[in-house]
């Protein structure tokens, strides 16, 4: 529970769960709710197996896919794991080679790095200054033994938002599998797979007011990936082990709810409004593409102040050094410096991330509060103090 | 990162932080490190009679640097100017509960203290 002076605006690390999700899960745990295994043949558990139908339905037509097309897993990370490994190795006789960016999140490029260890060539592509991952660039990486391009949709650090419909038409030409982490596009801008040149997505349910601890795998129709353990038929032999019908039937109602989020102007609107309240600082300055990005998060970073003070001095606020998957990482985000940031900006950096709840009330007491701390520290260390250096004398 | 309550109490008041307008010319002057690896101190210590009388300082760095240069600050104020050679490290850093992996950090602020000893000698 969230005290009475804090203010959480770190939506792109996780969200609340709505309370219709929340209302929809409860009839799934109890004894008088849809409980039982849903591999059983008997009625509950046919029912609990109907339940999780149902919450596929919905997470397909959320995305743009058919139903069969979507497999659940643990999350965005396991996914990514699955698509990425399944993929190598289903498709090994094709090659070993697969290419991603230097600003993907750390599931992905730790299994890609997993994978190099393993005997596999990986690609790190860079991007622009802005964060952008160019056509261009990837064609020039693609080799004869490419099996697979992962790159995500939406960056969670920036919320820079990849063409991938460009990046996918360039795998598609060459016939290289193209996998899409989308872990943050839910409910955040239109995603319609089935249109899109995409052969494998990474979903997960808690960045759109899901319950954490559920995601789900995209696969196109004739594309395949080796499982990556064994245990049983569920989720096509693919995914194995006792569906968790809460947690499924919780992602489905929180993907049906964001397909019809009314508020991304609104938070378009609360993110200018945190910039405008945020750039009378001087030196400040925007991390990513100024007009190819998501609504909810502004990356800032503030220069002349050390990184942990800032962070420290600002208790109140909930929000992100970069990834709240690295945040205990003392060096500075590794997507800020592929933007060109070195290490002392990149961690006197800060993701601000708003969200469904979050209000023009909060969004103001931000910013000053940001205010006050950033001018405080700067005021420890002045960057010229102009009495330092003279007037030395014998003590 | 865990902060002690002492860390936080001077993190958040840190006292005798160094300001233009209190500059007597009276003052000799130490610095160390470098703000590009996140930290740099540098001291402003005014003595008589080979007594410090006062120690003001600037600052840039995390929360357990500001709070042990506001103590070492006080700590020197009453002193002989032979404690500037002191070794002040372990001593801050048990005081501050500082982790290990940040008494380098430590270090840096009796590089400033030498900087300060030795701009005195050299006048």
């Amino acid at each position: 529970m969230n005290t009475a002076n804090e203010i959480y605006l770190d939506y792109a690390a996780t969200t609340p769960v709505d309370a219709r999700v929340v209302e929809a899960m409860a009839g799934y745990l109890g004894r008088d709710g849809a409980f039982a295994n849903a591999a059983s043949i008997h009625a509950p558990g046919r029912r609990a197996a109907a339940a999780i139908a149902r919450a596929r339905a919905q997470v397909a037509a959320a995305v743009g896919a058919d139903p069969g097309h979507i497999l659940f897993t643990s999350g965005a990370t396991e996914s990514d794991n699955l698509a990425i490994r399944g993929a190598m190795q289903y498709y090994r006789d094709r090659g070993s080679h697969l290419i991603t960016a230097r600003t993907e999140h750390k599931a992905v490029l730790d299994t890609c790095a997993d994978l190099h260890r393993q005997g596999c060539s990986v690609t790190y592509l860079d991007c622009d200054e802005h964060g952008l991952v160019h056509s261009e660039a990837l064609r020039a990486a693609l080799r004869p033994d490419t099996v697979l391009v992962s790159l995500m949709h939406v960056n969670n650090e920036t919320g820079v938002v990849q063409d991938i419909g460009a990046l996918g038409e360039v795998c598609r030409e060459r016939g290289v599998l193209f996998h899409v982490d989308a872990a943050q596009s839910v409910g955040k801008l239109p995603l319609d797979l089935a249109e899109l040149p995409v052969d494998l997505a990474s979903l997960t349910a808690h960045k759109a007011y899901g319950p954490k601890g559920i995601g789900a795998l995209y696969m196109a129709a004739g594309v395949g990936v080796s499982r990556l353990q064994a245990g049983g038929d569920q989720e096509r032999g693919l995914r194995p082990g006792t569906s968790p019908t809460h947690q499924i039937v919780g992602m489905g109602a929180a993907f049906e709810l964001a397909a019809t989020a009314p508020k991304r102007n609104e938070i378009e609107g609360l993110r200018r409004r945190l910039w405008e309240g945020l750039k009378t600082l001087p030196g400040v300055r925007v991390n990513g593409h100024p007009t190819q990005r998501v609504a909810h998060i502004l990356n800032v970073s503030f220069p002349g102040v050390e990184g942990e003070s800032l962070r420290f001095a600002l208790q109140p606020l909930a929000v992100s050094a970069g990834s709240a998957c690295t945040s205990d990482n003392p060096e500075g985000s590794h997507v800020l410096r592929a933007l060109g940031l070195g290490e002392h900006l990149a961690q006197s950096s800060l993701r601000f991330s708003l969200g469904r709840f979050s209000t023009a009330g909060e969004v103001e007491a931000a910013a000053a509060l940001v205010h006050e701390a950033v001018l405080r520290l700067r005021a420890l260390a002045p960057e010229a103090p102009p009495w330092t250096r003279q007037g030395q004398q014998s003590i | 990162m865990d902060y002690s309550g002492e860390v936080q109490r001077r993190f958040a008041a840190p006292g005798r932080i160094a300001r233009a307008t209190e500059h007597t010319g009276c003052e000799t002057t130490g610095e160390a490190g470098d703000r590009s690896l996140g930290v740099w101190v540098c001291f402003h210590v005014r003595a008589r009679a080979g007594q410090i009388e006062a120690v003001r300082f600037q600052v840039f760095g995390c929360p357990h640097t500001i709070a042990a240069v506001s103590l070492l600050a006080e700590r020197l104020e009453g002193e002989g100017v032979a404690a500037l050679g002191r070794d002040w490290a372990r001593e801050l850093a048990a005081d501050l509960s500082v982790p290990a992996e940040k008494l380098g950090r430590l270090l840096v602020l009796e590089d400033a203290l030498r900087a300060c000893a030795r701009h005195g000698e050299q006048g």
